[in-house]
């Protein structure tokens, strides 16, 4: 479980803004193994991953300015910025390419499945998000995670559930309302 | 896209979760700078899938990643507060200049979508629609200040083995035309630039087919493919 930092990422935030480099690599150092790991679980390439971060850390440097508290917390922010990036590259470059290279892709596709699902089960045992995802239909559950973690899109998740568009579509958007009624 | 009280909690799990198409994602952030309820809705869905992300088992970070993000570092970063300066480039052309109004008014939504999706969560300092002589549209820069530019292209260009796109702007008569850098192939880009003024409204953008590596003499020698005056988002 990490603790909650985020009044010391804002801090670094506003350092940032004021041209403190200090402060940027303090982000850096706290939160790049993760951010990492998160851009690998959408992009499905460490090398990939880190090209992500590190053209997220040049945004992060630039717009430090924009965060607001108001708008959520800083890493909150901060991890948005790495998961567009990394959503954005997948879009840009279609998934297939990306593993185009990589002949075991569709021996892998049930790895990525399981670990797509590990994000669920390593959640805090006493996370409410941990709870309310258990509470979904098992293809509900698999269909938001699919799309959070692993940056699946509605038809991306219809072929990996084998399930027609429409049917992924409305058991996410359902999925989505559950949740959202049972976390608040 | 509408945007309706009981249809924000819905668009926001859906943007956060990255399950819009571009258009409705470009939609939603452009409203949401706008929508107080919309940005509270997409804050809260992002703090609530966040444990996911921050769960993870982190990843051993290559030991050369800060360098290259130092390396890639503007030394300032932006400042909020800007004001529009009187442009005082070149904008002579008046073919050019009458596509390009003509084109303009009509791509201008076009492009804020554009750009809104290409780097979500930022906001451009100008952006420039580039047209060709026809005035058709053939590409969107937009300009962070700072030194990072994103061109997104929106025609296929066909560009030789020995051949490169570059993208350049006209900060002032006296600085002259100074690359932004080179495009890979046919393909939009993030560009990290050299040190640049802060971009203006009416700056000169302009993209041109140069030898491979870029121009030989800093300044566009080839074919100009596209260009188009900056504008301030609104």
């Amino acid at each position: 479980m990490i603790p909650d930092q985020s009044t010391y990422l804002a801090d670094a935030l506003f350092g940032c803004a004021k041209g403190d480099r200090q402060s940027l690599r303090l982000i850096f150092e706290r939160e790049a193994p993760r951010l990492v790991a998160v851009a690998e679980r959408i992009v499905r390439r460490r090398d990939l991953a880190e090209d992500v971060v590190q053209e997220a850390f040049i945004r992060i440097w630039t717009c430090a300015h924009q965060y607001a508290p108001e708008r959520g917390s800083a890493r909150g922010w901060i991890y948005a910025i790495v998961r567009n990036r990394a959503l954005n590259m997948l879009r840009d470059g279609k998934r297939e390419d990306l593993v185009a290279e990589d002949r075991l892709e569709t021996l892998q596709e049930t790895d990525q499945l399981e670990q797509i699902m590990a994000a669920w089960h390593r959640l805090d045992r006493n996370s409410r998000l941990r709870d309310c995802l258990g509470a979904l239909d098992e293809t509900k559950r698999q269909g938001i995670l699919l799309a959070y973690v692993g940056g699946y899109s509605h038809g991306e998740i219809a072929g990996r559930l084998r399930i027609p568009l429409g049917t992924a579509k409305s058991w996410v958007r359902r999925g989505l309302a559950s949740l959202r009624e049972c976390m608040a | 896209m509408t945007f309706s009280k009981a249809e924000i909690p819905a668009i926001a799990d859906d943007y956060v979760l990255g399950l819009l198409d571009p258009s409705d994602t470009a939609a939603v952030e452009v409203e949401m700078e706008r929508n107080g309820a919309l940005a509270a809705a997409i804050a809260s869905a992002r703090e609530r899938f966040l444990p996911l992300d921050t769960a993870i088992e982190p990843a051993d970070v290559t030991p050369d990643l800060w360098e290259k993000i130092t390396a890639n570092l503007p030394a300032t970063p932006a400042m909020p507060a800007r004001a529009p300066q009187v442009a005082n480039n070149d904008n002579g052309q008046s073919g050019w200049r009458a596509a390009a109004l003509t084109g303009m008014v009509a791509s201008l939504l076009l492009a804020a979508g554009l750009a809104y999706s290409l780097t979500r969560t930022v906001e451009p300092l100008v952006i420039a629609v580039l047209l060709n002589e026809a005035g058709e549209v053939q590409a969107v820069v937009e300009d962070f200040g700072n030194d990072t530019a994103s061109v997104r292209l929106l025609n296929d260009f066909a560009v030789p083995a020995d051949k490169t796109i570059q993208v350049w702007t006209l900060p002032s008569r006296d600085m002259g035309p100074m690359s932004l850098g080179l495009l890979d192939g046919s393909h939009s880009a993030v560009l990290y630039a050299q040190t640049l003024p802060e971009p203006k409204d009416a700056q000169l953008y302009e993209i041109t087919m140069e030898q491979a590596g870029g121009s030989p003499t800093g300044r566009p020698t080839g074919p100009i493919l596209a260009k188009g005056f900056a504008k301030l988002p609104r």
